[in-house]
């Protein structure tokens, strides 16, 4: 009985399909893949890069098509489900899903159990890491802990008060590797190429507990740049997808004071204060897309946990480094002279910040003396390091 | 200013309410208006302050014709109106209400029109602080600041409707003081009241009206009872009366019972009604009889005293009880309070049998046969007239009741059907029971009540078994007297 | 039928109105009408798996629609149907999370509704109370309610039921497959669910139009001074019809925390509470309409995602026609009653 009923209704289903469903016909080689973005697709930040890496891949890879659908988060667009939106994908012919957020991590996973046919690339999770990935899912970031270092070093290197503010998304292992990559930049562009003692620097870290300002929700990251400031701060670098921490020191030097801020993610985000602006560490999604997206058009997946390392022949060539700094207009001949050095240091891996001894913010140790931490005690680091102030948890 | 209404007739409808009224007011007198409930007091005094067009007449001010159809117009010409309930503006000081609807003003300076305000109420012997919230003052100093705001607005002629009602006697003295010193400026008083006591003390004519007529007018001084003679009709013969029988076991207990409500308030009242009796609560309206009726039904609080039925309090008790021990209660304001608009005569007999719909329907068909409902058991009960309206009611009173309170049980029904109603309530409810019930009319009470409580501003002034009711007695108590 | 016929004159009438507004703002933009339409209906109808997402929003939808619907017979504007349906859902979820090791998965999901159902309608009981007993207009109480709703369930997702090591909007850590509320194979949308909202459905009418406790209910509501005199307590039922809509409210939320998104977020109730008071007024508040005007809702509300994917218009649009459709019945039904009172 109940399986004549399903027959029924899914011999009506079939029908309506029928009616209005556009023929799709799909050519072998040609590759539709579909792009959640859980922000809007402009936003200059986060959403915005991986927006552009999608529309790279158009550009270089023949007969590649994005759809893409942003803003998917249930306070934007309530009562939808990655699943949902990734069946409509499918029907429009998508065979790669992109999902560009961490919060995706559940729904992607159930969308790729309900579509092993389909390819799909979840950004910043460690479901393969993990084996709770099927084997259609893989996972793709991009090192930005070496942008971080880079920004860190930068801001290391200009600060007056020696006091460095970090203005922190939400809690977790992600973020805390990228304040902690921060720091030890900071830090060392203080200690090493200014040759301050390391008292006299501090480093401290706020959350606001979201990736952007949610009224009512999240502290408002304005008032906490202002707060940073207020306090002799006067590097801010920003861990938000948002460019408050920039607008609020331009507001400020424009009254006289000498401060500096370094926004992140995306690679136009120091245009709208040029004066303020460190430099921006960013992200550049298109190169490896197109790697995935090419081998997909030639009948090849392998499933991954990827994590891209910068091209440091040239951090900056779009064509092949997933994460690259510019360096900005506030930025001084000189320092961006040591930063050059300072990058090709961490090319060559003459210089690793990850070594020992480090210390955990509690003051168990992190890494013993002479020891390199591996990836995986990078990508989980429990909490932030000694010497830094803010909440780990 | 002179006043003077020629022949003013209005119609409601087919009801002839107002029947050629001819009243002259002198410039610079106080002038009374009595009558009972019904007599065309406040239709007359609403024609004349432009709420409602008459049907035919003048009226004449200093001798000039004139039209008053709106309010505005009546406002304009100097008709100025104190109304019973304040018609001010709560959340406002004292000085705000003084100011409002004077925005076309040409001085609108809050510091003049204070300076204004304190000067009107220093003649007038007032005191009122104009920065006080207006929600702090008692009902009586809102009457003094709607009295100055008439004054301000040179108000030449002012109708008074009842103002003494809910005031201290402190402030009823201040007041006739002003009234007497502002009549002395030359300006004329209209003094609409039942309390006779109040028009002999203050006025210096009376115009009684009786079923919207001139049935007298007398100047000052007064004689009371004839007073009470022109209002009220003669006593009827009292024959028709039914043997009064000995009263049975005691039902219902009123003890030292206060409550505050319906303006008056019901104050230190005792009673108790026995089986068998038929008590009837005479009053100009709203003198407490509602109050009492609801307070007996446990509609209502006490804020003192007790109220007992069939040896049980009442008190923190709802209607609930008091139906489950046989009370009912029907309203005057049928359809606000008694029936519900929308449902149908079924769905009224399903609520109160709490029955099935099919026995609803037997019953509501039973009803329309039995009651002479012109109806359908599908008809709304907004769609009766209030004649139906009412014998839907009664229709609806359980048959076990044994304590049925009416407020106004015959308002709107023709004589015959009237006279139906009581051969109904009596054959089926004295026996078994007590009935209590309020009217309007004295002589529906004379006639129908074994008993008589008479109310006269929320209390019970007078109570009587009807071998010793004297009708003059009972209208003068009913004014006061 | 006149009655018929002038209901469906007047839902006509209603969307002609709203076709027609719409339309004239999609040209203004420089939109086509017809194409956006075309995307709206093929987005929610245009294939199974999409026709079961619409049912997956009218689920909830339809039982708080239903939910309100006793609130308002007893007179009640129940704004907070919105924060029972998340107590709903913290109820479900509270449960769910404690059962999670329980080894009888069916047994943890009745619990969980059930939960759910309590917790909602107690939340609205609250409101009741605030109303009976306090004084304060349903509609404030309802609205703070709300918003305090909302500020339990953020500490939860950001404290105690955290992720380990991770506090994310993204919610709490989804449950294990075996708690989440049971379908069938290949099916995208629980009929067990929709077997649940259709038997919610048929109680309602049994209920509200052919049951004493309905026509008492429904007396409260048009004249709470008289029933005091038919021996009803309009307090009690005032907090009855609350109670009601607030449990189902709660099995809403339930169901979105069992069956939709496995786990509590923070947009667990995705707007259906607001959304269901708009359903309910544009049923004029008889339940006949309620189950196809949900419908019409859910689809336009999975239809509209079209519409950024393949004209780069606002999705937002489907909430403009939601408002417009509710805007012209006002309009309809009262230019109906104007009608009436000049010609009785």
């Amino acid at each position: 009985m109940r399986s004549r009923v399903r027959a029924l209704l899914v011999s009506a289903a079939a029908a309506l399909l029928c009616l209005f469903a556009p023929a799709a016909v799909i050519s072998a080689e040609e590759v539709t893949f579909g792009m959640l973005l859980v922000g809007p697709h402009n936003d200059h930040g986060w959403s915005q890069a991986h927006y552009e890496g999608g529309r790279y891949v158009e550009e270089k890879v023949a007969g590649s098509k994005m759809i893409y659908i942003d803003k998917v988060n249930p306070a934007d667009r309530p009562g939808l489900t990655i699943p949902m939106v990734v069946d409509d994908l499918v029907d429009k012919g998508a065979t790669l899903i992109i999902g560009n957020s961490d919060d995706m991590k559940d729904g992607i996973r159930e969308a790729a159990a309900q579509h092993p046919e389909i390819k799909f690339i979840h950004i910043s999770g460690d479901d393969v890491l993990t084996g709770k990935a099927p084997a259609n899912l893989s996972n793709l970031m991009g090192r930005m802990e070496y942008g971080k270092m880079m920004a860190g070093f930068v801001a290391g290197l200009t600060t007056n008060s020696g006091k460095v503010a970090y203005l922190g998304p939400l809690i977790n292992e992600e973020t805390r590797r990228l304040a902690v990559s921060s720091y030890l930049g900071a830090r060392h562009a203080w200690t090493q190429v200014r040759g301050k003692p390391a008292d006299q620097f501090r480093f401290k870290v706020s959350w606001i507990g979201f990736w952007f300002n949610i009224p009512g929700v999240t502290a408002d990251p304005t008032q906490v740049a202002r707060n940073f400031l207020d306090t002799g701060h006067d590097v801010v670098l920003s861990g938000i997808d948002t460019t408050e921490a920039l607008i609020v020191a331009d507001q400020r030097r424009k009254e006289g004071a000498d401060v500096y801020a370094l926004p992140y993610d995306f690679i136009g985000s120091c245009n709208s204060a040029p004066e303020a602006c460190l430099g921006v560490p960013y992200f550049n999604w298109g190169p490896d897309y197109a790697r995935i997206v090419r081998g997909l058009a030639n009948g090849e997946w392998k499933q991954s946990w990827t994590w891209t390392n910068p091209n440091w022949a040239d951090i900056n060539d779009i064509d092949h480094s997933a994460i690259g700094f510019v360096p900005g207009a506030a930025l001084s001949e000189e320092n961006k002279a040591h930063l050059q050095a300072f990058i090709d240091d961490l090319g060559s891996g003459k210089l690793n910040l990850f070594s020992g001894p480090l210390n955990y913010q509690d003051g168990t140790p992190y890494l013993q003396a002479g020891e390199k931490a591996s990836d995986k005690q990078i990508w989980y680091l429990k909490q932030l390091l000694e010497g830094m102030e803010g909440a780990s948890k | 200013m002179q006043i003077e209404l020629q022949q003013i007739h209005k119609h409601f409808g087919k009801a002839h309410v107002l029947k050629g009224i001819d009243l002259k007011v002198d410039a610079g007198s106080i002038h009374g208006l009595v009558g009972e409930n019904g007599a065309g007091k406040s239709t007359l005094m609403k024609i004349l302050t432009g709420y409602l067009s008459r049907s035919g007449g003048r009226i004449l001010l200093d001798g000039e014709e004139v039209e008053c159809e709106t309010p505005a117009a009546a406002a304009a010409l100097g008709i100025g109106m104190l109304y019973q309930e304040p018609q001010d503006f709560p959340p406002l000081t004292v000085l705000d209400n003084f100011i409002v609807g004077r925005d076309t003003h040409p001085d609108n300076h809050r510091g003049r029109q204070q300076a204004r305000l304190q000067n009107l109420a220093d003649q007038v012997h007032f005191n009122l602080d104009g920065e006080a919230q207006l929600e702090q003052l008692t009902v009586g100093e809102r009457q003094q600041l709607e009295f100055l705001r008439l004054l301000g607005r040179d108000a030449r002629l002012l109708i008074l409707d009842e103002p003494t009602t809910g005031i201290s006697d402190r402030q009823k003295e201040r007041l006739f003081a002003a009234l007497h010193q502002i009549r002395d400026q030359g300006r004329t008083i209209l003094l609409v009241s039942h309390k006779l006591e109040e028009v002999v003390a203050l006025c210096d004519r009376v115009t009684i009206l009786r079923h919207g007529e001139v049935s007298g007018e007398e100047s000052a001084p007064f004689h009371i009872p004839r007073l009470l003679a022109l209002m009220f009709d003669q006593s009827p013969a009292t024959d028709a009366k039914p043997q009064r029988r000995a009263p049975g076991d005691a039902l219902l207990w009123l003890r030292n019972l206060s409550a505050s409500g319906e303006r008056t308030g019901l104050h230190d009242c005792n009673c108790t009604i026995h089986q068998g009796e038929v008590v009837g609560l005479a009053g100009l309206s709203g003198s407490g009889q509602g109050l009492f009726l609801r307070l007996a039904a446990a509609l209502v609080q006490p804020t003192a005293g007790e109220v007992e039925f069939h040896g049980r309090s009442l008190n923190r008790r709802d209607h609930r009880t008091m139906r489950r021990l046989g009370g009912c209660f029907l309203p005057a304001n049928r359809l606000e309070e008694g029936l519900i608009a929308g449902f149908t005569l079924v769905d009224h007999f399903t609520l109160a049998l709490r029955c099935s719909r099919r026995e609803a329907r037997a019953a509501a068909e039973r009803a329309i046969d039995k009651f002479r409902i012109r109806g359908t058991p599908d008809s709304t009960a907004d769609s009766l007239s209030g004649g139906n309206q009412q014998r839907l009611l009664l229709s609806l009173i359980p048959t076990g009741a044994n304590m049925v309170l009416l407020e106004n049980p015959t308002r709107g029904l023709d004589v015959e059907s009237a006279g139906w109603v009581w051969r109904y309530l009596r054959k089926h409810y004295a026996g078994q029971g007590a009935i209590v019930f309020s009217s309007a009319e004295l002589d529906e009470i004379l006639a129908v009540a074994d008993r008589v409580l008479v109310f006269f501003d929320g209390r019970v002034v007078r109570d009587l078994p009807m071998d010793r009711v004297d009708y003059q007695d009972v209208a003068a108590a009913m004014t006061g007297n | 039928m006149p009655n018929l016929r002038q209901h469906l004159t007047d839902t006509l009438l209603i969307l002609a109105i709203v076709l027609a507004f719409t339309a004239l703002l999609l040209a203004i933009v420089g939109a086509s009408p017809i194409e956006a339409f075309g995307h709206l209906f093929k987005g929610s109808f245009g294939s199974w798996s999409k026709f079961s997402r619409v049912l997956n929003v009218w689920i909830p939808l339809t039982l708080c629609s239903l939910g309100l619907l006793y609130a308002f017979r007893s007179g009640l504007w129940n704004i907070g149907v919105e924060g029972q349906m998340v107590l709903g859902a913290i109820g479900a979820a509270g449960v769910l999370r404690w059962g999670v090791d329980s080894g009888n998965p069916l047994l943890m999901l009745t619990l969980a509704l059930l939960a759910g159902m309590l917790l909602a309608a107690l939340w609205a009981l609250l409101a009741g109370w605030l109303k009976t007993r306090g004084g304060v207009h349903e509609i404030f109480a309802g609205l703070g309610l709300n918003f305090v709703s909302m500020g339990i369930i953020l500490w939860l997702i950001f404290g105690p039921w955290k992720r380990p090591g991770i506090a994310s909007m993204s919610g709490t850590e989804p449950f294990p497959a075996a708690l989440w509320f049971p379908t069938l194979e290949g099916w995208r949308v629980s009929p067990f669910a929709l077997a649940l909202t259709v038997l919610a459905i048929i109680i309602t009418a049994r209920v509200l139009n052919h049951s004493r406790f309905g026509l008492n209910l429904k007396a409260v509501g048009h004249n709470p001074r008289a029933v005091s005199l038919y021996g009803l307590s309009p307090q009690f039922y005032l907090l009855i019809g609350i109670i009601i809509s607030g449990a189902l409210a709660g099995l809403a939320g339930g169901l979105q925390v069992s069956g939709i998104y496995h786990r509590l977020i923070p947009a667990i109730s995705s707007g259906y509470g607001y959304l269901g008071l708009l359903v309910v007024m544009l049923a004029n508040f008889r339940l006949l309409p309620i189950p196809f005007i949900a419908l019409f809702f859910a689809a336009l509300n999975v239809g509209s995602i079209q519409l950024p994917m393949m004209m780069q218009l606002d999705s937002s649009l489907s909430g403009v026609i939601q408002g417009a459709c509710v805007l012209s019945a006002l309009l309809v039904f009262g230019l109906r009653k104007l009608k009436r009172g000049r010609n009785p």
